[in-house]
């Protein structure tokens, strides 16, 4: 997988944007409401959140989330209904969005048809009115660093979908904006485009330092470029975190369920322990696990497991037949090649365990038995809350 | 209402689908504002005032005679009667015609598509009276056809006629409406529903007819309301056949009764109103076409001779018929007393050229000209604003927009003598003078310039409706947030995007105001000859062959205007656009 | 880009101030003479060009028309009633302008040339003055009467027979005034019976194919063969005849039929009102009735110094019914409305 976007173009033609103080935004009670019918759900409910300069942070959540309207509303499409939203301290909610300095890269890139790659990407810079020396220098600028010089004058439409994303880019990051803002640019691109462009848009970011918001539904993209992830659900922030803080500790069920794949076990909670840590009774043992701080002695409590963090052996199993305690059953076999995942039935509940580097031999058949182990380290207690 | 272009828009083509949004813009874009400020003022003074002014006349007390009169006066009840009565055949056999054309075109197999489209689009450009005379000359109880040719004593003269004549003058809205609409299609639904085992037959009767069904009534409906509006036709050819619109027109000049001119001209707005709150009800709520409006292939063409010959035979004579009408009407101009004494004579048109003829041309031209590219221009804007800008008021303001064309022609023109061949005030202040008639500024051209931008706004707004609705929003998006007001936007981004459509608008503006009769005849002037009441007068004193040279000159200006505003807007000022 | 559009609005306004100053001002101001002249013209469009500019050369004034049916001038009138668009109105039949007097369109005007008018031909009080009349008749086309073997109608009486059915159009009487000359020969043929009249059309009606909404349409329609008869004015049958519908026959009936007077009148509050003056004492002389004739018009000139031609119908040969042309307008009304109610709705035979 080659990157079109090298290291060595970067620090020479990017010096000119990249002497942009990164910016810091700051939503306050940022609320959006379609309908005033109160017994209407809103879209987007009083969210705060404090993006830091240079910050690469991910809006993630299934489609209906708010999302997609909270970024609208940055960006100045949507009016806000109550709230704020603070850049570098000024409150720019009232500011139309064509005066706003932030550069949106749409899904459907939203290039003109009607003029060239390079028309496009002097657009924003002939309405400021730059001198046309000066314009020409930032757009071959950009044009080089996106590796786009040789389509400067070709139309839209006789690009291809990664070119055209890359326009799309480079006409926003033109712009020197303070942030820079992205509405599911990836959907549109097939996979082995999309895991590319992922890599190169995450390497721009990071050498340029400006200030990125991301929407997406997919947790690969939200996972692998963001600095911190923000999860959404039904309009409002279920967790903000880094990616492995929301993937290691989820704030809840939803997130849990959402970001990656989860076993939920059912778990008695019998002590809980100062440091972050609960003794639960699962899988016919007592377990000490890392604990969400609401979880309370005495109810029954999930224990989030994922697939990859469970442990299969058979030996003694062998001959007990029961399904009770540590035992379980094999339901269902799905070899993946690297990887082998196993549909294991238990006494605390259903899970799916997966077994990396799998030897012929040792592939567990159907309906077998096998003693299941969680990694307590990795195992995560939460609160039973739907 | 989908009076469909050709699918113009192929630059949208690179882009995915639309997804919807909704967008605000007016509230902090003061740019936007002051155009939403011009455009309703402009369409108060064009549509609002006359509107009103025609509405207090018609229940002023001579009025109102005439509306309770409507349901004790069997005269008038025969009258709106048979007002329906023509709407209703009219629509009919003109979707029919028109759907027989675009099916054809569409989806059968032949050679020479090309002149089936040109010929089946040929009526668009054509004057009044036109194939009215045409017909009388043609198929009238003397006529070349029926009594020389057949022998046949037929009565052209009332309903049959009239269907005749405003069938052939009208089924190129419903040919255009339909092509769209079959072209755009997703033949991957034809496929799909074969798949499953359905014979062509089927598929057509179950598939492809039900997604044509709003295709279908906007045309019957479009059909409808035009025939009813028409003056120009029934004053010629309606013989006995009276309807509201000659009904009005007689009581302003047989009966000097404005007032009841104004009551039976409401009565024609009314039904005409209903069916285009009805279709744009129907229309708004059906999504029928595929998302992306591009379909993923072309459906194969017809072969089965079993369709092919009885579709193309009636097709083709059709065709044979419109040729022989329009033939007529050009070299009716070169007969001494066409149909009856067919001595070749260069006299007509030596009448027509030297002296009000050629002043005529030239009044009519200009005017024109000054009104076509405006109403594109305003037909573009309240597209602009209605798809884009304004939320709630997006429907009332397309809706006046379409007024131009709802409100019949008869009822423009006595509602625009009525408001302005006075001054207009407002609490006994003069806000206007008079704009029409002799004492007007601009000796009276002015209302004239203005009644011809009201009727040409409406085909240059579906237009723009139609072209915009393509393009994805996230264009605009695009535009503002690179920096860009509303209007620049519109003017740097939107307008190069539509401005095929903007091309067809103005084509279609301009043919409509050059042949438009009907609201001119209540405003000429004496400083100000227009070539359609010179056409009136002619036939009206029977002078047929002045009045198919009139016409014969009146197509080759509007083609000529046609040619050119094409030519100057691909070639110059949207030149070096990037299309594929 | 904001000032771009301030701009436009700013152009807009300027635009409607403009038009306000101009045009109040030039309402404003009347022109006594010497400049120009508004008429209102409803005779055949040469006619009326031809008479502006013979009298624009002659006299000296800018005469301009807009030409329109005497029946359009009149609600063209009434509509602009508060700022008269008009100084004079040339032609059209008398009942027109007794209509328009009574809408209080007309001031009154004895020009110093209507002396030699004769009485008939005038309003006593100088409302309208006559410049032509013409005689009601039929138009037959000798064609088709062979072809239904039909001899030529001289009479009313003719009219009746059921051979002409289908054959026969007029005008409708509430849409011209051509029309209602046919109606009110017949009241005043059956003594000023309207009931007697009304009769009459009854029993002609099975035999009328079409009633026209122009005047001359019947006469058109038995130009070009599409029936025998049309019942129209006789000088617009010589008209057609001589424009080369050579198979036309011109008819004076039998039993007599009207008249219609020809008028020309002085707008009220017109803007020109001295050149208006001298435009309506120049059309009452016989250079300004001869123009008629050089355009294809026969009607009779009403100044008995004027020319009259072979083509013009001869007063002494004709039975002219005489009749009150003031009656005949104030009936007119109440006579097309019973026509409409009782005859033109009957089924035909």
């Amino acid at each position: 997988m080659v990157s079109s976007v090298t290291d060595t173009t970067i620090p020479a033609a990017a010096a000119g944007i990249a002497d942009i103080d990164a910016a810091r935004l700051t939503l306050r009670g940022l609320s959006k409401r379609y309908s005033t019918d109160p017994s209407v759900a809103a879209a987007v409910e009083s969210i705060d959140l404090d993006i830091e300069p240079g910050e690469f942070i991910t809006l993630l959540g299934p489609s209906g989330c708010g999302k997609t309207s909270t970024l609208r509303m940055i960006a100045g499409f949507e009016t806000l209904t109550d709230g704020a939203i603070e850049l570098d301290g000024v409150d720019i909610a009232g500011m139309p969005p064509n005066r706003r300095p932030m550069s949106m890269v749409f899904q459907s890139y939203a290039l003109f048809p009607h003029l060239s790659v390079r028309d496009n990407v002097s657009y924003g810079l002939k309405l400021k009115r730059m001198s046309a020396r000066r314009i020409a220098e930032d757009v071959d600028g950009i044009l080089a660093i996106m590796n786009l010089s040789g389509l400067a004058d070709r139309a839209p439409h006789q690009l291809s979908g990664g070119q055209q994303q890359r326009v799309a880019l480079a006409r926003a990051l033109v712009m020197r904006p303070k942030v820079l803002l992205f509405d599911e640019p990836l959907s549109n691109l097939d996979a082995k485009l999309r895991v590319q462009m992922r890599h190169e848009i995450r390497l721009l970011q990071r050498r340029l330092g400006i200030t990125s918001i991301f929407v997406t539904h997919d947790q690969d993209e939200a996972m692998t470029m963001s600095d911190r992830i923000v999860v959404m659900s039904k309009g409002r922030i279920e967790q903000v975190g880094a990616p492995s803080e929301v993937y290691r500790r989820p704030a809840s069920m939803f997130v849990a369920d959402f970001i990656g794949r989860a076993n939920f076990l059912d778990a008695d909670v019998e002590e809980v322990h100062g440091d972050g840590t609960a003794t639960a009774a699962v899988l016919g043992d007592s377990l000490r696990v890392p604990a969400h701080p609401d979880v309370v002695v005495g109810d029954t409590a999930q224990l989030l497991v994922r697939p990859e963090s469970v442990r299969l052996s058979t030996g003694a199993a062998e001959r007990s037949d029961r399904v009770t305690g540590d035992v379980g059953r094999v339901l269902n076999t799905v070899f993946y090649g690297s990887t082998v995942e196993y549909e294991i039935e238990t006494d605390s509940g259903n899970l799916i365990a997966s077994v990396a580097d799998p030897v012929a031999d040792d592939v567990l058949e159907l309906q077998s038995v096998a003693h299941v182990r969680v990694e307590s380290s990795r195992a995560w207690l939460l609160p039973d809350r739907s | 209402m989908t009076l469909t272009l050709d699918p113009t828009s192929t630059a949208a083509q690179a882009l995915p689908p639309t997804t919807k949004r909704r967008v605000r813009g007016v509230g902090r874009d003061p740019s936007v504002a002051i155009i939403v400020a011009v455009v309703v003022a402009v369409l108060l003074l064009l549509l609002g005032l006359p509107m009103s002014k025609l509405v207090m006349a018609a229940f002023s007390d001579e009025g109102l005679v005439v509306f309770t009169g409507l349901f004790t006066n069997p005269a008038n009840l025969r009258v709106v009667g048979n007002t329906m009565l023509l709407g209703l055949l009219v629509g009919v056999c003109g979707t029919l015609v028109g759907f027989l054309f675009a099916f054809a075109q569409v989806r059968l197999k032949f050679r020479g598509k090309r002149l089936l489209h040109l010929l089946a689009l040929v009526p668009v450009v054509a004057p009044p009276f036109a194939v009215a005379t045409a017909t009388i000359t043609l198929f009238g109880r003397s006529g070349v056809v029926t009594s020389t040719l057949l022998g046949l004593n037929t009565d052209v003269y009332g309903l049959g006629g009239l269907v005749f004549v405003l069938t052939l003058s009208f089924s190129p809205v419903a040919y255009m409406n339909l092509k769209g609409m079959l072209e755009n299609l997703d033949p991957s639904l034809d496929e799909a529903a074969s798949d499953l085992g359905a014979s062509k037959a089927r598929i057509f009767f179950t598939v492809t007819l039900p997604m044509l069904a709003p295709g279908i009534a906007g045309s019957f409906l479009l059909l409808f309301v035009e025939g009813i509006a028409d003056l120009a036709n029934p004053l010629v050819l309606g013989g006995d056949y009276t309807v509201l619109s000659t009904r009005a027109y007689i009581a302003v000049t047989g009966e000097f009764n404005v007032q009841a001119g104004a009551a039976y001209s409401i009565l024609l707005i009314v039904p005409a109103l209903l069916v285009f709150l009805v279709q744009r009800y129907w229309t708004g709520k059906k999504q029928v076409t595929s998302v992306t409006g591009k379909p993923s292939g072309r459906a194969e063409l017809i072969t089965a001779p079993a369709l092919r010959i009885p579709v193309l035979a009636l097709v083709a004579a059709w065709v044979v018929v419109t040729i022989t009408v329009y033939t007529t009407v050009v070299a009716g101009g070169f007969l001494k007393v066409p149909g009856v004494n067919n001595e070749f004579t260069l006299d007509h048109f030596r009448f027509v050229l030297a002296g009000i003829g050629s002043k005529a041309m030239l009044d009519t031209t200009v005017m024109a000209l000054i009104a076509a590219p405006t109403a594109g221009v305003l037909g573009m804007l309240i597209a602009w604003l209605v798809v884009r800008k304004l939320g709630r008021f997006a429907g009332v303001l397309d809706f006046v927009g379409m007024l131009g064309l709802a409100v019949p022609g008869t009822v423009l023109g006595i509602g625009y003598a009525v408001a302005f061949l006075v001054p207009t005030e407002i609490f006994g202040f003069q806000i206007l003078p008079p704009l029409a008639g002799g004492a007007a500024a601009l000796g009276g051209g002015l209302a004239i310039v203005m009644v011809y931008i009201t009727r040409s706004l409406p085909p240059g707004q579906r237009a723009g409706v139609a072209a915009l609705a393509q393009i994805n929003p996230a264009i605009d998006e695009a535009s503002t947030s690179l920096g860009a007001s509303g209007a620049t936007t519109f003017r740097k981004v939107t307008l190069p995007l539509i401005h095929s459509a903007f091309a067809t608008g103005i084509t279609l503006a301009t043919a409509r105001a050059m042949t438009t009769l009907s609201p001119i005849v209540f405003l000429t002037t004496p400083g100000i000859k227009i070539m359609t009441s010179q056409i009136l007068a002619e036939v009206d004193a029977g002078r047929f062959g002045n009045a198919f040279a009139y016409c014969a000159l009146l197509v080759t200006i509007v083609l000529a205007i046609i040619g050119l505003i094409n030519l100057l807007l691909r070639k110059v000022i949207f030149r070096g656009l990037l299309r594929h | 880009m904001r000032s771009h559009a301030m701009a436009t609005a700013a152009a807009f306004g300027g635009a409607a101030l403009i038009l306000a100053g101009c045009s109040s001002s030039s309402s404003s101001d009347s022109d006594s003479g010497g400049g120009s002249l508004t008429v209102l013209c409803t005779v055949q469009e040469d006619q009326c060009q031809q008479v502006m500019d013979t009298f624009t050369a002659e006299e000296g004034i800018t005469a301009r028309y807009v030409r329109m049916s005497a029946g359009e001038a009149v609600a063209r009138m009434n509509a602009s009633k508060a700022n008269p668009e008009f100084d004079v109105v040339y032609g059209g039949g008398a009942d027109n302008h007794v209509a328009s007097a009574e809408f209080g369109l007309l001031e009154p005007y004895v020009s110093p040339n209507a002396d030699v008018i004769p009485d008939e031909f005038k309003d006593a009080d100088g409302l309208w003055t006559g410049i032509y009349w013409g005689m009601f008749g039929f138009c037959a086309n000798t064609d088709v009467l062979d072809d239904i073997g039909a001899e030529v109608p001289q009479s009313w009486n003719d009219l009746l027979d059921p051979i002409f059915a289908g054959n026969i159009a007029m005008a409708h009487p509430a849409t011209s005034g051509t029309a209602y000359q046919a109606m009110w020969s017949q009241v005043e043929l059956n003594d000023g019976d309207e009931d007697a009249a009304l009769e009459y059309f009854g029993d002609l009606h099975s035999n009328i194919l079409q009633y026209t909404k122009s005047g001359s349409g019947p006469g058109q329609m038995a130009g070009r063969g599409e029936i025998a008869v049309g019942l129209i004015f006789a000088h617009d049958c010589v008209k057609f005849i001589n424009e080369g519908f050579t198979n036309l026959e011109t008819i004076y009936p039998e039993e007599g039929a009207t008249f219609e007077v020809g008028a020309v009148s002085l707008i009220k509050d017109a803007a020109h009102p001295d050149a208006a003056k001298q435009f309506i004492d120049w059309a009452l002389t016989p250079v300004a009735q001869e123009i008629g004739v050089a355009t294809g018009n026969y009607q009779v000139p009403t100044n008995p110094d004027a020319e009259v031609t072979d083509d013009m119908v001869d007063r002494d040969d004709v039975a002219v019914l005489d009749y009150d042309i003031a009656e005949a307008g104030a009936a007119r009304d109440e006579l097309t409305k019973r026509f409409d109610a009782e005859v033109a709705p009957q089924p035909k035979e």
